[in-house]
């Protein structure tokens, strides 16, 4: 078996314990992403509601969750 | 509340704080002490659950089948959605520079949350008050690791409950026995 029917053979595992650890796992690596892209398209002169078009949520809900960053 | 701690007892509590931290756990539970009671070599806790023929393999296998083992990595979790974080890492940091991932805010938050003081849970709290209350029923003036087991015994729901009372490890022999066995030490 390779590796990746392995880890598909995992992730339709119905344990809860293993699918909510992964769920947990891609949050935290979506706001660390998220994070990285913001600060990037700040740097690069970018307006809240650019950023917030892009990610496709509201101009308030960024630049609140960002502003404390200080850009 | 752990003024009256002796160092052993006190020892056992760090312990427990680090063996949640290491298992990923939200909360310290009543479990954690129950394990932590070996960490701390030569105590009466011990003691008297040898006298119950219970070993730290016993306890340790018990815990462990209650809550499916250590929490599993990051990497392991996102492998098992087809997602290779040392992959994603790769790519973010040929694009934003060595170490970017790990670097931003929120990837050190979660950090943080597995370095800081882990919160007792209801269950724990309730059996530190009861070791209180073991000791002073006992009119001893510390509360050592042979109170924390009683108390751990006396919460009667908790994870080590269900342990102990699995290996038949009851509350009224057990005061019997912390009480021989300090009498004892005095003595001797």
């Amino acid at each position: 078996m390779t590796d990746a029917t392995e880890v598909a053979a995992a992730a339709s595992s119905r344990d809860p314990s293993v699918g909510l650890a992964a769920v947990a796992s891609l949050r935290g690596l979506l706001e660390s992403l998220e994070e990285l892209q913001v600060t990037n398209a700040r740097s690069q002169g970018w307006s809240w509601q650019q950023i917030a078009e892009a990610l496709r949520v509201s101009r308030q809900a960024v630049h609140k969750k960002y502003r404390r960053f200080g850009f | 509340m752990f003024e009256r701690f002796t160092d052993k007892a006190r020892r056992v509590v760090v312990h427990a704080q680090e063996s949640a931290r290491e298992r990923g756990a939200d909360s310290l539970r009543t479990e954690h002490l129950l394990v932590s009671l070996f960490a701390v070599p030569d105590n009466l806790a011990v003691t008297v659950l040898a006298a119950h023929n219970v070993t730290r393999a016993d306890i340790e296998a018990d815990v462990d089948r209650m809550r499916g083992g250590p929490a599993p990595s990051d990497a392991d979790a996102l492998a098992t959605l087809g997602i290779d974080l040392d992959e994603v890492r790769r790519q973010v940091e040929e694009a934003f520079g060595p170490g970017a991932l790990d670097r931003t805010r929120a990837a050190q938050s979660r950090d943080g949350r597995r370095t800081g003081w882990i919160r007792f849970d209801p269950s724990s709290k309730k059996a530190l008050g009861l070791a209180l209350r073991e000791a002073i029923r006992l009119e001893h003036h510390y509360i050592g690791t042979e109170h924390l087991l009683l108390g751990l015994i006396h919460e009667g729901a908790g994870g080590a409950f269900h342990v102990l009372d699995g290996r038949g490890v009851h509350l009224g022999p057990s005061r019997i026995l912390v009480e021989e066995l300090v009498r004892g030490k005095r003595a001797g």
